[in-house]
């Protein structure tokens, strides 16, 4: 018996969503409301102080805070956000394809599991205890630095820890697992006769790869791409931990402004600058993918629906 | 040649992903107070870890809060999850957009967000606020989870049930409901995890008196690098494992392979 398509009449399609709404109002309560507000306050201003009970006042709305954000310095630091944020995601892409395709290809479906686990293990342990123990080990006199002296690699002390290197590595250490896990199950969805083909026709693994595996490999890459990107560009725990001063990001900016300036206003208005500037390099890398996707159709007769 | 380099690669990234782990459960042993100095071998730091007051009565909390998270997330979650599969109105859409951006927004955005409700609304108990934190994201998690699960399953099997004379609610309580419960679990841990681990949030919306283990341990990070951290984390660590694993155990019986519950968590399920 085939199941409907098409809303269904009044009381079952009540019936069928009855499920979803303590949910429904759970989110619109202390979510959507909340980052509402979040906005109406990103308007005001930073009241004198000894005055206000919060730190906000509201009688005068301008867009002063969003001017205050556009100067160079917070400019700046927007930027080094977003970069550290694009190249974090790459380069977790890069590291995550090769260990996705090994699991999903090369470790035999008893054992999936296993190795699944044993990627996750790690991430059961403190979040900020993992990421302190990269203080212990790029520190200037610690075993990396050690190490790398020792091997002739480097003339004098490491000398990454506290700056963006050491929170591009942090960050591309703590969000491997996010881009890891869609790319997998893209990959092991694949049926391995596709590339046996490929090949038995007489592409090379180069080929194969390019035109076969990655294609179809995409569903899982956009998805683990956006899932690693936009958290990690609002990232504050890592470059609190592993940047100082010189490695901040917006996040930590965010929070200053909340838990130390009290200009609620203003951290409002940047958290609102910070979420736009994701939306807008989402909003590019998607545009750049339709094209890419339409332009490997058009050049090279890849069209990854027909081969599924 | 392919082969190696993959199964190099694989191995680099183990080592990659567990050496800073190894620093933790090492520097767990150090018989010194502070981290960066090494001062001999002993228990020193569990001891006083687990003598320490405020760790104590901030790992309470932290574990009363996951568990009231990972409840009430399983439970609204579960049920829009079920919902989202099930229902074909046009209120889905906008509802997965709702709970896809829970997903994905920026954590010091969202607690900025909540601090600013919860001072609005004057809602000053820590419990609560760290909960009603915690679930939104957690609800998101199972929701998600059940609905993949639920639509990923055989609508024959339910409707085999129906017809062969089973009302709506046993089809539900016999058919549907233990085939999702690898979803709910999965969802469940996830949830409690991420309470149990959550800094962020924490950190924000905790009152004077309500602090959870992770933020307690992110001011102290910032204070006194003292290896009482690392005893804790290693604890917890174990602790965490031994779970995992009674859990898996438990669930291997039920339906036959923790591969289940371990793929569902990676967001594929195909029956």
């Amino acid at each position: 018996m085939p199941h409907r398509q098409g809303p269904r009449p009044g009381a079952r399609w009540l019936a069928g969503a009855a499920p979803a709404a303590p949910a429904a109002a759970w989110y619109i309560t202390f979510f959507v409301l909340p980052l509402a507000i979040i906005l109406v306050y990103s308007f005001g201003y930073k009241p004198p102080s000894g005055i206000a009970q919060t730190s906000i006042a509201l009688d005068g709305l301008s867009l002063d805070n969003y001017r205050a954000t556009a100067t160079p310095l917070f400019a700046e630091l927007f930027l080094m956000t977003l970069r550290t944020a694009v190249v974090g995601t790459l380069l977790c892409l890069l590291v995550a394809f090769p260990v996705a395709y090994a699991l999903a290809t090369r470790i035999p479906p008893r054992w999936r599991g296993v190795a699944l686990a044993a990627i996750i293990v790690p991430f059961w342990t403190s979040f900020l205890l993992r990421t302190f123990a990269w203080r212990i080990l790029l520190a200037a006199n610690g075993p990396l630095s050690d190490a790398l002296q020792s091997l002739g690699f480097m003339a004098g002390p490491l000398r990454v820890l506290d700056t963006m290197g050491a929170v591009q590595l942090g960050v591309v250490y703590n969000y491997l697992p996010l881009m890891i896990f869609p790319i997998f199950v893209a990959l092991e969805d694949m049926d391995p006769a596709l590339r046996e083909a490929s090949m038995d026709l007489g592409a090379g693994h180069v080929r194969t790869f390019l035109h076969v595996t990655l294609p179809l490999a995409m569903p899982g890459v956009s998805a683990g791409l956006a899932i690693v990107f936009v958290p990690l560009a609002g990232e504050y725990v890592t470059p609190a931990i592993l940047g100082g001063v010189r490695g901040a990001m917006a996040g930590n900016l965010i929070a200053s402004q909340f838990l130390e300036a009290q200009n609620w206003a203003l951290g409002a208005a940047q958290a609102v600058v910070l979420v736009a500037l994701i939306l807008l390099v989402v909003g590019v890398a998607w545009s750049a993918g339709v094209a890419l996707g339409v332009l490997s159709r058009r050049l090279w007769h890849i069209d990854a629906d027909a081969a599924a | 040649m392919t082969g190696r380099l993959l199964w190099s690669w694989l191995f680099v990234v183990l080592v990659f992903l567990y050496v800073p782990i190894g620093v933790v459960i090492v520097a767990s042993f150090n018989a010194g107070r502070f981290l960066l100095n090494w001062d001999g071998f002993g228990l020193a730091a569990y001891a006083a870890a687990l003598s320490n007051e405020a760790i104590r009565s901030a790992l309470w909390l932290s574990v009363r809060v996951a568990l009231a998270t990972a409840l009430l997330s399983v439970v609204i979650g579960g049920l829009a999850g079920l919902a989202l599969a099930k229902a074909t109105g046009r209120w889905t859409r906008p509802f997965m957009g709702v709970v896809l951006l829970i997903l994905v927004a920026p954590e010091i955005m969202v607690a900025v967000a909540y601090l600013i409700f919860f001072v609005r609304l004057d809602l000053n108990w820590g419990f609560a606020r760290l909960v009603i934190g915690h679930s939104i994201f957690g609800s998101a998690v199972v929701a998600l989870l059940v609905r993949a699960r639920v639509g990923a399953l055989n609508p024959s099997l339910e409707d085999a049930a129906a017809d062969l004379g089973a009302p709506p609610l046993r089809v539900f309580r016999d058919v549907t409901l233990p085939l999702t419960a690898p979803a709910v679990v999965a969802g469940g841990l996830l949830a409690f995890t991420f309470s149990l681990d959550d800094v962020v949030i924490a950190s924000f919306v905790s009152t004077s008196g309500s602090t959870t283990l992770p933020a307690y341990i992110f001011s102290a990070l910032r204070t006194g690098l003292r290896t009482e951290l690392a005893a804790i984390a290693t604890l917890a660590l174990g602790a965490t494992l031994f779970i995992l694993a009674v859990t898996v155990g438990l669930l291997r019986r039920a339906d036959g392979g923790h591969a289940a519950i371990v793929r569902t968590m990676a967001g594929g399920d195909h029956g």
